[in-house]
C-alpha cells in the first residue's frame, strides 16, 4: 500500500480517481459528483434554528432534507477525512497557513489572511450558487455530460480567476 | 435509498475523494493560484484528468444503458455571473468549494474560516434568490441542453472525440512541463523555496 504514503501522486493518476466516483454516483445517487450545495443544506439547516421561517424559501426547503443533499453533506465531511488521512500516513501535514500567502502578499498578520479566506469563502458558494454549481459540479461532472451551461460557466470561472490572480497577487 | 445509507454511500465516496485531493496536492493555495496565475499546472492536469474520466465512464454508462445523464440547464447570464464571481473567490481563498475541505483535513486553519464564509455565502444566496436574483438567474434560459444534442450526435461519439482531444492536449502539456517539476520540494505548489538552508538538494 505505498501508493497511501506517497507524498504525491501524478495529478493524472489523482484526476482518474476522481473520474472514477463518477461510477457510484450514477449508480446509486442518480447524480454527479457535487460539493457546493452541501452549503445551503448545512447552512439553511442551522439558520433554521434562529429563523424557522427560512423553510418557507422554496430554494431552501429544497436542499434541506432528503438522501441526496445529506448524501452531498456526508460526501464533503469525507474529503476531510480523507485528506487528514492521507497527509498523516504521508507524514505532510499542515498548519496555520501556506507559505504561498507571504509570497503572494508580502508580510501580513496571520488575522488578515483569515479575513481574505472568510471573504473569499463567502464570494466563492455565492457565486457558485448564482452559476448552480462549482468546480466539481460544473466543472468535472458538467463538462463530462457536455453540458453546455457548464462550459460557460467553467469559461466564466477561469476566465475572472486568471484575471483576478495577476491583478491582485505578486507572482508566486 | 435511507438518507442513511446515502450518508454512508456519501462518507466513503468522499474520503476516497478526499485522498486524491490531497495526493493530487490541490489541496494546497499555492497550486490553486500559480493555476490561476497560469505559471504551473497541477491543478490543470488534475482536473482535465477527471473529465476525460468522466467522459469515458459516462459513454460507456449511458451506452449500455445503466445511466441517466443529469447535465444542468443552461442559464446564459447566470453561468456567466456566476461563474465569474465564482472564479474571484476562489483566488481570493486559495480554495474551491471541495478543496476547502481537504486543506481543512490536511490543517490548514484558514481553510476553515473559507468554510464558515462559504456557508454564508450560501446563506446569502438563499435569502436574496427569491426576489433580487431570479431575473438574472432566469435570463438566457435554454434548458438542459448538451453538446451532443446541438450537434445531433450520440452522446458516446461526441464524448469520446473530446476525451481524445483532451489527451492529446495533456499530452502536449506534460511534455513541456512536467508534473514533478510543478509541485515544489515541500509539495505545496511553490518551486522556489528562498528560506531554505543553501546547498539541501531538493526532493521530488
Amino acid at each position: 500500500m505505498s501508493f497511501l504514503t506517497k507524498r504525491a501522486w501524478s495529478p493524472y493518476a489523482a484526476g482518474i480517481v476522481v473520474g472514477l466516483l463518477q461510477i457510484p454516483a450514477f449508480l446509486f445517487m442518480q447524480t454527479a459528483l457535487g460539493t457546493s450545495s452541501s452549503y445551503v443544506t448545512i447552512s439553511a439547516n442551522l439558520a433554521s434554528f434562529v429563523d424557522p421561517s427560512i423553510t418557507t424559501i422554496k430554494y431552501a426547503s429544497n436542499h434541506m432534507s432528503g438522501a441526496k443533499n445529506w448524501w452531498q453533506v456526508a460526501l464533503i465531511a469525507g474529503i476531510v477525512l480523507g485528506a487528514f488521512v492521507s497527509s498523516r500516513l504521508s507524514g505532510t501535514p499542515r498548519w496555520g497557513v501556506s507559505p504561498v500567502w507571504a509570497k503572494a502578499m508580502g508580510a501580513h498578520s496571520p488575522a488578515r489572511r483569515y479575513f481574505m479566506a472568510f471573504l473569499g469563502g463567502v464570494i466563492m458558494v455565492f457565486g457558485a450558487r448564482i452559476a448552480d454549481g462549482c468546480t466539481s459540479g460544473h466543472g468535472v461532472s458538467g463538462i463530462a455530460q457536455l453540458a453546455v451551461g457548464s462550459f460557460i460557466a467553467v469559461t466564466a470561472m477561469f476566465g475572472a480567476g486568471i484575471i483576478a490572480a495577476n491583478l491582485i497577487y505578486k507572482r508566486v | 435509498m435511507s438518507v442513511f445509507a446515502a450518508m454512508l454511500l456519501g462518507l466513503s465516496m468522499g474520503a476516497v475523494f478526499g485522498m486524491a485531493l490531497e495526493k493530487g496536492r490541490v489541496c494546497e493555495g499555492g497550486v490553486i493560484l500559480c493555476q490561476m496565475q497560469m505559471s504551473r499546472h497541477t491543478m490543470l492536469k488534475m482536473f482535465l484528468s477527471a473529465v476525460i474520466t468522466g467522459l469515458i465512464v459516462l459513454s460507456v454508462m449511458v451506452g449500455f444503458g445503466f445511466a441517466k445523464l443529469s447535465p444542468k440547464a443552461t442559464l446564459f447570464a447566470a453561468d456567466v455571473v456566476g461563474g465569474a464571481i465564482l472564479g474571484v473567490g476562489i483566488v481570493i481563498a486559495g480554495a474551491c468549494p471541495g478543496t476547502v475541505l481537504a486543506q481543512i483535513g490536511t490543517g490548514y486553519k484558514d481553510a476553515i474560516f473559507t468554510f464558515i464564509g462559504g456557508l454564508f455565502g450560501a446563506l446569502l444566496f438563499t435569502y436574496l434568490e427569491p426576489n433580487l436574483l431570479k431575473p438574472v438567474l432566469t435570463s438566457g434560459a435554454y434548458g438542459k441542453l448538451t453538446l451532443d444534442q446541438v450537434m445531433g450526435l450520440p452522446f458516446p461519439a461526441v464524448a469520446l472525440s473530446f476525451a481524445a482531444i483532451l489527451i492529446g492536449f495533456l499530452v502536449w502539456l506534460e511534455k513541456v512541463s512536467p508534473w514533478q517539476g510543478e509541485i515544489g520540494p515541500k509539495a505545496d505548489g511553490l518551486v522556489e523555496t528562498p528560506s531554505a538552508p543553501a546547498g539541501e538538494p531538493a526532493k521530488a
